[in-house]
């Protein structure tokens, strides 16, 4: 045991001997390493950020907006989802512990004394905190009389809140939604970006009768309904369930598509693996080709290198090392370059990992696996590329070896 | 029982169809303790002879038995075993690792060796004092002189304390004056009872042993007292 463990300290005292080497040797694992860092930190970034999502977004929660795929994705918003829709689904579905419909505005100017914003109104039914999982901060959610009596009253967000009111206390406020004034009753704790990228924190919420009276001037569409299940354990089935439900309701018949469209916690996770999958395959083609080239150029200048020390070989043979010994040494050195390419390509990949998640928004998290795989990696690389060149550094005769 | 005897010890080399036999069956004995000096012209076989002293190579025919043990048909693990336990080579270019300092030149038998030293590090030093370069310990060996560094090739040589100590020409790229200093010290070994051997081609170096061995083209020559 000691004498591999001493084998090792004389393949680190080579290693560090032969300068030129380990630098080009690591540094091509370096980059190699620093790609497949990338891939994990992302990989599990990608993961993390659904996890939290769907945490939000509520793991026994659907989402039905109104108008197909086709339309929303060119931006057309059609309205096919009404209050009627939300009660029948109430009443259908004993599954579910909450059925809300609710209307969103875009870009709306809302105002407190100069202060000026646009924002994004939400029309809520009370419970809107419940709906959401989101906890109202200060001040009360909105009740249900409020809703009954369409009153102009308002939830902020945690960045409509700072834009508009400084630091002032912004509970029992006025402000101007267009030309209605609004009381603010609560102020939402802090959320973040959506995955989307756009912060869920610069938002209004008002009751949802005020909002299609008085800013939308309609009386049946809602934009969404949200429904809460009591179980998570077949939510696929029930979101099919409830797909089935809103056709027959809609009167679809059978070969033409949703005129609506349903967000799971599935769909949530399905956006994200795709979202960060592309990059992720473009580093990895990136990062297994450094690798490969990587172990070239090592199984390369190791070659060059056994060359080169042949005498010393024939040294260590003369003093009664093993072909085992010479193999192991050189094998040693092979892979502890490779470590300290590791090393170096996953100090490289958090560097750049980070540079990524801030500028692309690119989900980006660290653990041990990242670190685990890198090193394995390296290893690996080490093992298969030193081994030829270890080899021939064994099989060299004595007697060859110290005349040269 | 001598510590070598080799009977009848043939080495031929093989290049293509060309067979070259350096060493026609040579019989050698040499006693524990002696001092032998082995002399010939380049291109006698010496060299080969010393190789196959040295168990760095094997014969193609004959018997070797070096300290009771027949090495003629070892095996190359074996006999790395062997040079480790039982020979210390001092090359005349020296042959040290460039990267390491003079202490871990020394320390370098003891690496590879089973049995295990207790304080290898105390044995070297005290080697490296014997020799007069404990104050060299940390350099490397760019930093010695010819001289320095044969005497680190001889503690390093002397490490795991082998019955035979092989010399290559060990002056043959030093002046006279630290030639004589690195003979010196090799008859001091002798003196103390460490069997000697050295291949030469310089009657002054010959002339520190106790007997000397003429090999020309391959066989010894009849023994003749200088």
């Amino acid at each position: 045991m000691t004498r591999y463990l001493l084998l090792l300290s004389q393949a680190m005292k080579a290693m560090t001997a032969f300068k030129l080497r380990l630098v080009f040797c690591s540094l091509s694992v370096a980059l190699g390493i620093a790609a497949v860092t990338i891939i994990v930190a992302a990989t599990e970034g990608a993961h993390h950020r659904a996890i939290t999502m769907v945490e939000r977004f509520g793991p026994d929660s659907v989402l039905i907006l109104g108008g197909s795929e086709e339309s929303r994705a060119v931006g057309r918003r059609e309205h096919t989802l009404t209050l009627g829709d939300a009660e029948v689904i109430r009443e259908a579905f004993p599954t579910a512990y909450l059925v809300v419909a609710m209307s969103s505005v875009g870009d709306t100017p809302v105002s407190y004394r100069a202060q000026k914003h646009r924002t994004r109104i939400i029309g809520s039914t009370h419970d809107y905190s419940r709906a959401w999982s989101w906890p109202v901060e200060q001040g009360s959610d909105i009740s249900q009389a409020d809703v009954q009596g369409s009153r102009n009253v308002a939830l902020v967000g945690q960045q409509l809140r700072n834009t508009l009111f400084k630091d002032e206390e912004p509970i029992g406020k006025y402000l101007l939604v267009g030309r209605i004034p609004v009381q603010v009753v609560g102020v939402l704790s802090e959320r973040g970006a959506s995955g989307g990228g756009h912060n869920l924190d610069d938002r209004l919420i008002m009751p949802l009768s005020t909002v299609m009276k008085k800013l939308l001037n309609e009386r049946t569409y809602v934009s969404a309904i949200r429904v809460r299940f009591f179980h998570t354990r077949h939510l696929d089935r029930q979101v099919e369930e409830l797909r089935n439900f809103l056709r027959l309701r809609h009167n679809l018949p059978e070969g033409l598509p949703d005129d609506f469209r349903i967000i799971s916690p599935g769909e949530i996770i399905r956006f994200l693996v795709a979202f960060t999958g592309s990059l992720v395959v473009f580093i990895g083609v990136a990062g297994i080709t450094c690798l490969v080239v990587a172990g070239f150029v090592l199984a390369n200048l190791f070659l060059l290198s056994v060359k080169e020390r042949v005498g010393e070989i024939g040294i260590r043979r003369s003093v009664g090392a093993r072909r085992l010994d010479i193999r192991f040494q050189f094998l040693g050195e092979a892979v502890f370059i490779t470590s300290a390419g590791g090393v170096l390509g996953l100090g490289l990949g958090v560097l750049l990992s980070y540079v990524l998640s801030h500028w692309m928004d690119f989900p980006v998290h660290f653990s041990w696996k990242a670190f685990v795989v890198g090193m394995i990696l390296s290893w690996i690389v080490g093992v298969l590329s030193g081994l030829q060149p270890a080899n021939r550094a064994a099989v060299l005769a004595p007697v060859e070896a110290i005349r040269s | 029982m001598p510590l070598c005897i080799m009977r009848e010890i043939r080495k031929t080399y093989v290049a293509g169809t060309l067979q070259v036999e350096v060493l026609k069956g040579i019989d050698l004995d040499v006693e524990r303790g002696e001092f032998v000096a082995i002399m010939g012209a380049s291109g006698s076989g010496k060299s080969t002879l010393m190789n196959l002293l040295g168990c760095l190579d094997v014969p193609t025919s004959g018997t070797y038995v070096l300290n009771g043990q027949e090495v003629s048909s070892l095996t190359d693990d074996e006999l790395s075993v062997v040079r480790n336990e039982h020979v210390g080579f001092v090359f005349q270019s020296f042959h040290l690792i460039s990267y390491a300092t003079v202490l871990e030149n020394v320390l370098l038998p003891s690496l590879y060796s089973r049995k295990r030293l207790r304080q290898p590090r105390e044995r070297a030093m005290e080697l490296l004092r014997m020799v007069g370069l404990e104050h060299r310990v940390r350099f490397t060996p760019a930093q010695l002189s010819g001289g320095e560094q044969q005497r680190t090739a001889t503690a390093r040589a002397l490490m795991n304390d082998p019955d035979l100590l092989l010399a290559d020409e060990p002056t043959g790229q030093l002046d006279s004056k630290t030639s004589a200093e690195i003979m010196a010290l090799l008859e001091h070994l002798s003196q103390r009872g460490k069997t000697v051997l050295v291949v030469t081609h310089d009657p002054n170096v010959a002339a520190y042993a106790s007997r000397v061995i003429r090999i020309e083209d391959g066989i010894i020559q009849p023994v003749q007292r200088l």
